[in-house]
């Protein structure tokens, strides 16, 4: 196993390089350059230009072969994309395009905040909608089954915003057993968590105890199960003790993989409740075209995502004898 | 600088709060007099040479000061001293300005003034160069030095210098600028390449308030997050994308609340504090809130003392004929109304082959669009038809220039357009419209306008792109057809007919690249002419000559509505004005009685 996750972080690079090109190409080539905005929206055309060499954005996409008669070989990288890329893996993103703040202070501030939110509701959700669809699948066929899927199906009819504004008015502005707005640092700001954190796990919830009712109903009709029924182990003993178990594969490939966007926070929940985290900083920065940011964020998902789907596998063998890494 | 869009982004710039975040942060020692407050966007950062939007604008200018600043209650707009200690001496040529400081200016206290263990230092002429300096440093990649570019004498050159120079840190400041020198602590001179009687504007404009060296040395590129300046407050903490706090100032200098107004002002109580110290209140506590529902929530249930309307919450606050509802009025909310100092259109690239030499397409497409039926669609009727390029509330407007066909008349648009396949030698190809946003009001507005040229025969079709990609596109000269506006960032006729001068064409502001020798040479002739009755009649003939070519498709002159509780005292609408707050007073037991806060 220890060769094969070596393996795996070796291939690490390659994809990130990947993703480095991908925005690149996307931000760069693609939309262009943003020297205008960058002079103000009354600047002089000789200004733009100015501002458009001081930022680099004149100088080659690739290569640039022009500067090496002047400054050597080694000027052939005195390009855009070798300057985003070296600036990527050395962890040096500078500073936000719009607002010149720290990109790194910025994912700092942001982070904390995002997965204050995040990581209660997907726990949160865990450990509701498996334990549900265990229970449904238990009594699959049944009223109460029929009524869950009902209501996981409705729940999932209904938009996420729509959730939420509902929540926020009915329950924080109407009723008053939530604050409507607001955010506070440390423990003492928990209770503008509650409701964001309740709104958001009611709007994944319906599809996740979906999803998992299937898996354990892939699993219950297998023949182990039957045969545990048949030796005569009681039912909490075969749903905990062998189906869920063998239920884990999909469930940890849903669960691993999602990890890596809990800090990407969550857009609408926390421009609704004041939450000043990452999901709205990324959308922003897209609108905006802070390719800074952009290109700060895409990086750290991609590493954590080639990490996630590592750790994915590694926890495949863990739960399952049959899977080998090797 | 205010940036504009046609899809009217509501930036809300006032006072208001919420009431579980006003209560962190510290609380207020008793007694003391806070006012809650929202915006609807991220402040970006306080640096002063940086800013570049309306929200940072709002809140930094509670914190810096610029040589002059807008009376408070003065209409139309006039300029007062602020640091200045007068109005300034002009030469006979118009093009040297002799300014007097005031000698009470101290920098806000702070860690950054190292000799004085922490107490600010006093505010001398050599503050204000070095802060316009700052702007012109090419390395600082300053979004504002288009206020300076090509108006100062030696300055460009000081530009230029800064360009070969290959670090940021080794820029010598010291070196002299021969239009801008400090004849001794208390005096500044400002040396004008050609007359520019707009630089008194410029010079209560935001990005030219004085900031100290020491602060900026100290802090380095985190100045932005650590502003310190001579304003009425100071920063006490900033929680970045969610609530800003700033304190009175206590060192702030002699400044009083004004005396005099307009007529009926005294009648709204707006003189009740004449001759009382500056700043009123000790403490602006703003959140940020971006989504409509949570601000309008926050604002009625009390926590915030200043509101706008969201567009879906129109109805149930304003009533059938343009009043309060009784129950908003119940609970003390007052409504204000005013015209904002913008004029919003749909421009048209004048160098396309289409569209920039058939006048009667340009023609038929201003004729095609019922403004009525737009501004009650899309902004609750919050606004008025606009007919000419300046809007209503702005010195040189003048009703009586527009253009017989900036109104809705399909059946003559419809002769119009044949008139303009004649003009193209064949049948009208499609029109692509170049919109700035991809949200469903932009979408909802494209259709409109697909719709509306549909019915007169002309073929529409909308690119719909994020704004930076959209500017890029007016920039490069290709849009054929782009959707923008422009909102006045001086009460001066010359921000507007800047827009139409031939040599501004894209990259610079006219983006229309609209380009007529005689409006040109008006706009020539107007741009170097003091306020008269002269210089608005060149106004008056340069808009004439613009509205006869149509650009541009006009479309509306906004109106705000703004609400605010009965406990909040001197709120009087300002459009140019920022760094308000000082001027605001709080009637702490009214508002406890009708909230319990």
């Amino acid at each position: 196993m220890f060769s094969y996750i070596i393996r795996r972080l070796l291939y690490t690079p390659l994809i990130v390089v990947g993703v480095l090109l991908v925005t690149f190409l996307l931000f760069r080539v693609v939309q262009g350059d943003v020297s205008a905005e960058y002079a103000g929206r009354s600047a002089s055309a000789e200004n733009i230009a100015e501002i458009r060499k001081e930022l680099g954005f004149d100088k080659p996409l690739f290569i640039n072969t022009e500067a090496v008669s002047e400054r050597g070989v080694l000027a052939v990288f005195d390009s855009q994309f070798f300057h985003h890329f070296k600036n990527a893996v050395t962890f040096d993103f500078g500073r936000a395009r719009m607002s010149k703040q720290k990109v790194t202070t910025l994912l700092a501030r942001g982070a904390i905040p995002s997965l204050s939110l995040t990581v209660p509701m997907f726990l949160g959700m865990l450990c509701t909608a498996i334990p549900i669809a265990l229970f449904v699948a238990y009594h699959r066929g049944g009223p109460l089954d029929t009524s869950v899927v009902i209501v996981c199906v409705m729940g999932m009819s209904l938009p996420m915003l729509a959730t939420i504004m509902f929540g926020q008015y009915f329950l924080a502005h109407q009723m008053g057993w939530f604050p409507v707005f607001g955010y506070e640092p440390g423990f003492a700001g928990a209770k503008f968590f509650v409701l964001p954190a309740l709104l958001g796990m009611l709007a994944g919830l319906g599809r996740d105890v979906r999803f998992y009712r299937t898996v354990m109903l892939d699993e219950i009709k297998a023949d182990y199960i039957r045969t545990a029924y048949a030796k005569g182990l009681s039912s909490p003993r075969v749903l905990f003790g062998h189906l869920l178990k063998n239920a884990m594969i999909p469930i940890i490939s849903s669960v691993v993989l999602a990890i890596p966007f809990l800090f990407l926070g969550s857009l609408l929940l926390e421009r609704f409740f004041g939450i000043p985290g990452l999901g709205y900083l990324m959308i922003e920065a897209i609108g905006s075209r802070d390719f800074q940011i952009i290109n700060a964020l895409t990086f750290i998902i991609s590493v954590l995502f080639v990490l996630g789907n590592l750790a994915t596998d590694v926890c495949y063998a863990l739960v399952d004898p049959r899977v080998s890494l090797n | 600088m205010r940036t504009t869009l046609l899809a009217l982004i509501v930036t809300l710039i006032a006072l208001t709060g919420c009431g579980e975040s006003g209560s962190n942060g510290g609380a207020p020692a008793d007694g003391q007099l806070i006012t809650y407050g929202a915006i609807s966007s991220k402040v970006r950062g306080m640096d002063p040479m940086d800013i570049g939007d309306t929200t940072s604008s709002a809140m930094a200018s509670n914190i810096f000061d610029c040589l002059y600043q807008y009376h408070y209650l003065k209409r139309p707009y006039v300029l007062i001293p602020s640091l200045a200690a007068e109005m300034p001496t002009v030469s006979e040529d118009g093009l040297t300005y002799t300014i007097k400081l005031r000698d009470d200016v101290y920098f806000q206290d702070d860690e950054c003034f190292t000799a004085t263990g922490g107490k600010g230092r006093k505010f001398v002429a050599g503050d204000i160069i070095y802060s316009w300096k700052r702007i012109a440093d090419i390395k600082n990649v300053s979004k504002n030095w288009w206020i300076f570019d090509g108006r100062i004498k030696g300055f460009d050159d000081f530009r230029e210098y800064t360009k070969t120079v290959k670090d940021k840190k080794d820029v010598d400041y010291s070196k002299p600028v021969e239009g801008l020198v400090a004849v001794d602590d208390h005096t500044l001179q400002v040396t004008l390449v050609k007359p520019w009687p707009q630089v008194i504007y410029m010079m209560s404009h935001l990005p030219t308030a004085a900031v100290p060296r020491e602060a900026v040395e100290h802090y380095g590129e985190e100045f932005i997050n650590h502003p310190v300046g001579t304003g009425a407050y100071r920063l006490k903490e900033w929680r970045h994308g969610s609530k800003i706090v700033m304190e009175r100032n206590p060192t702030y200098r002699e400044e009083f609340y004004p005396s005099e107004g307009e007529p009926g002002d005294e009648g709204k109580g707006l003189l009740a504090d004449a001759g009382k110290r500056l700043p009123l209140i000790d403490r602006i506590d703003i959140s940020v809130i971006e989504e409509d529902q949570p601000l309008w929530l926050k604002f009625v249930g009390g926590d915030l003392d200043v509101g706008g309307i969201p567009k879906d919450n129109f109805d149930t606050a304003i009533s059938p004929n343009r009043e309060l509802t009784p129950d908003l009025q119940a609970k003390g909310i007052v409504l204000e109304v005013y015209d904002d100092a913008a004029t919003y259109w749909y421009g048209f690239n004048m160098e396309d082959p289409v569209i920039g030499k058939n006048l009667p397409l340009r023609q038929a497409m201003n004729l095609a669009i019922d403004r009525q039926d737009l501004l009650k669609l899309f902004l609750n009727n919050r606004g008025t038809p606009a007919r000419g390029i300046l809007p209503p509330m702005l010195a040189g407007y003048d009703p009586d220039v527009n253009s017989p066909y900036t109104v809705y008349d399909p059946a003559l648009a419809k002769e119009k357009v044949k008139e303009a396949e004649k003009v193209n030698g064949g049948p009208l190809p499609t029109i692509v419209l170049t919109m700035g946003g991809t949200d469903s009001t932009a979408r909802q507005m494209g259709q409109w306008f697909t719709r509306a040229y549909e019915k007169v025969g002309i073929k529409l079709e909308v690119d719909y792109m994020d704004w930076p990609s959209a500017q890029e596109k007016v920039k490069t000269k290709s849009a054929q057809m782009y959707a923008m506006g422009w909102v006045a960032d001086i009460p001066d006729a010359e921000n507007f007919m800047q827009l139409f001068y031939g040599p501004n064409a894209s990259p610079g502001p006219n983006n229309m690249n609209y380009n007529n020798p005689k409006a040109n040479e008006l706009y020539e002739k107007l741009s170097v002419m003091e306020n008269s009755p002269q210089r608005n009649e060149v106004v008056r003939q340069m808009q004439q000559t613009i509205v006869d070519d149509l650009p541009c498709v006009l479309t509306v002159h906004r109106v705000v509505f703004l609400l605010h509780y009965d406990w909040l005292h001197n709120y009087k609408p300002h459009i140019f004005g920022y760094g308000l707050g000082k001027y605001r007073n709080i009637d702490a037991e009214l508002r406890r009685q009708r909230v319990g806060r």
